[in-house]
């Protein structure tokens, strides 16, 4: 169980990028946190990760205070960032160094093989689209068998098709241990394509705006009424969670018309 | 077998050979390439001497640098000059390099250090090479240890700012998946900073050597009883130009060497950048 109590950031420059975010998210649950831009959502996901740990608040996986990167802790960010020195199979087994090289060998080969490229092992990073490269990058985060796994836009530089690939290839690999995803997309989609909850935040300084539950079997249908209905929720929140509130002569407050520009 | 599959097996036995004739030919052509000017030049100006439309007294012509060439060879002069000054660079750039390393890593990686020692490096690095030697020479004396002083002095500042910038522009993000994989100090170095700052400190080695090039001729000229500079400054006092033209051949074969052997070993440690390769 990953649990964050009150977690809030505060730049040395004195931004204030988020205030007082408390979640629960259980294992092997998917989470995807969505909102504007700078509402704080890559921030929140770099101090679970515990590369960029809170000012205030704890972060706690399984009892334990992340304030550091930790081996249950993995993640996948908006770039592959793979090493360019090191050939395909050396990225995917970068987390393994420690282990010994025939269970390297094993875990990297069965890895690429469940993210179809198994003939491009010996193969130089350069050498990759960019597709397969965000592959190879969700496969060095896995293979070490984090118990949650962060992904911040991992998708977003990707084309529409190799997105929605990517996508479903992404939940095939959770099936395999189930690992706790916590997903930061601009992708309302995404989210629910993939998510059990979304968190939508909001900005100055982020925090949880609303939590939306994603009761979807899946595979989900992106076309059915039920994804459309869970969709208009989503933006709706959204927009209320960016609408600028004009505080009327009466005291009173109200959205202000063109100010949720969400993306 | 059969008659089909012989054939189109003999063809790509032949296609085969082919590719591998036209490949070496490529290889061979790409330096021939660049021999093309200066062979040119000596061809012409060999007949321009030998027609007598120039009396070649000061500017040789290639068959009697040639000649002198192999008459240093004969009696020994060439390989012991181009041995000590060999030597003479080895050493240099030995010390050159290590110092180079040690600091402008230590600067690279710790702020404090280079906030410490960078300006007053940037300030010597300004001073001319040359005004160094009346202090080398009164400080260790006119033989081999002002002379190697001098090279580690040349070698020195390109490694020194090579490595530096070359560590201080590490892309933060791979850094950073380090951190994300809890490497600690030294796996960080060695599996992340090293490699990244390789190509940057493959180039500052190869500057820092043809520096070290120039600077022992600077302190060959100055005093040397022996050495490639030494032959350049007896060929101007008996008036042997060819024995100058010589010893200049001799420093840029060598140093192309030296230089060409650093690309050699360089050259797996580097198969991954991703390059324009006009090959």
């Amino acid at each position: 169980m990953l649990v964050l109590d009150r977690v809030s950031k505060t730049y040395p420059n004195g931004v204030h990028a988020l205030g007082g975010v408390s979640i629960e998210v259980g294992p092997g649950e998917i989470v995807a946190v969505i909102g504007g831009s700078g509402c704080g959502k890559s921030t929140l996901l770099r101090a679970i990760s515990g590369l960029d740990p809170a000012s205030d608040g704890t972060v706690v996986l399984d009892g334990e205070p992340i304030t550091a990167p930790h081996e249950k802790i993995g993640i996948i960010f908006q770039e592959p960032r793979l090493l360019p020195w090191l050939k395909v199979a050396g990225n995917v087994g970068f987390g393994l160094s420690d282990r010994p090289k025939a269970e390297r060998d094993r875990r990297v080969a069965l890895a690429l093989r469940r993210v179809g490229l198994s003939d491009k092992a010996g193969g130089w990073p350069r050498e990759l689209s960019g597709g397969q490269a965000q592959r190879v990058a969700i496969a060095r985060a896995l293979v070490p068998r984090p118990e949650v796994l962060l992904l911040d836009e991992p998708f977003s530089a990707l084309d529409a098709f190799t997105r929605t690939d990517l996508q479903d290839h992404l939940l095939d690999l959770w099936a395999d241990f189930k690992p706790t995803l916590i997903l930061v997309t601009h992708d309302v989609d995404e989210a629910i394509v993939l998510a059990d909850r979304v968190m939508v935040m909001r900005p100055r300084p982020g925090r949880i705006f609303e939590q939306i539950a994603v009761d979807l079997p899946r595979p989900r249908d992106r076309q059915s009424a039920a994804f459309d209905f869970v969709k208009r929720r989503v933006l709706a929140a959204l927009d209320r969670s960016l609408d600028r509130a004009v505080t009327t002569p009466e005291g009173e407050t109200k959205a202000e018309a063109g100010a949720a520009l969400w993306w | 077998m059969s008659l089909v599959s012989m054939t189109v097996a003999a063809e790509g036995a032949a296609a085969q050979t082919q590719r591998a004739a036209s490949s070496g030919w490529a290889r061979l052509r790409r330096p021939a390439l660049g021999l093309v000017l200066p062979i040119t030049l000596a061809v012409v100006w060999e007949y321009v001497v030998r027609m007598g439309w120039a009396s070649g007294r000061l500017a040789p012509p290639p068959s009697a640098i040639f000649a002198e060439f192999v008459d240093l060879a004969r009696i020994g002069d060439l390989q012991r000059n181009t041995l000590v000054t060999l030597a003479r660079v080895a050493a240099g750039f030995g010390i050159g390099v290590s110092a180079g390393t040690i600091v402008g890593a230590a600067a690279g990686y710790s702020p404090l250090v280079r906030r410490l020692l960078d300006p007053s490096l940037q300030a010597l690095r300004a001073i001319p090479s040359i005004a160094w030697v009346p202090l080398f020479v009164l400080w260790l004396g006119i033989y081999e240890g002002s002379k190697v002083t001098l090279i580690a002095v040349g070698v020195f500042f390109p490694v020194y700012l090579g490595l530096l910038g070359a560590i201080q522009s590490v892309d933060r993000k791979l850094v950073e998946v380090g951190r994300a994989f809890r490497l600690s100090g030294f796996a960080m170095v060695r599996r992340i900073l090293l490699p990244a700052v390789m190509p940057a400190y493959v180039i500052s080695l190869r500057s820092g050597l043809g520096l070290g090039w120039m600077f022992v001729v600077a302190a060959e000229l100055l005093g040397a009883s022996e050495g490639l500079g030494y032959l350049l400054t007896d060929g101007e006092q008996l008036g042997k130009p060819a024995e100058i033209i010589a010893a200049i051949v001799a420093f840029a074969v060598v140093g192309k060497t030296t230089d060409w052997l650093i690309a050699l070993a360089a050259a797996p440690l580097l198969r991954w950048e991703d390059v324009v390769r006009q090959d």
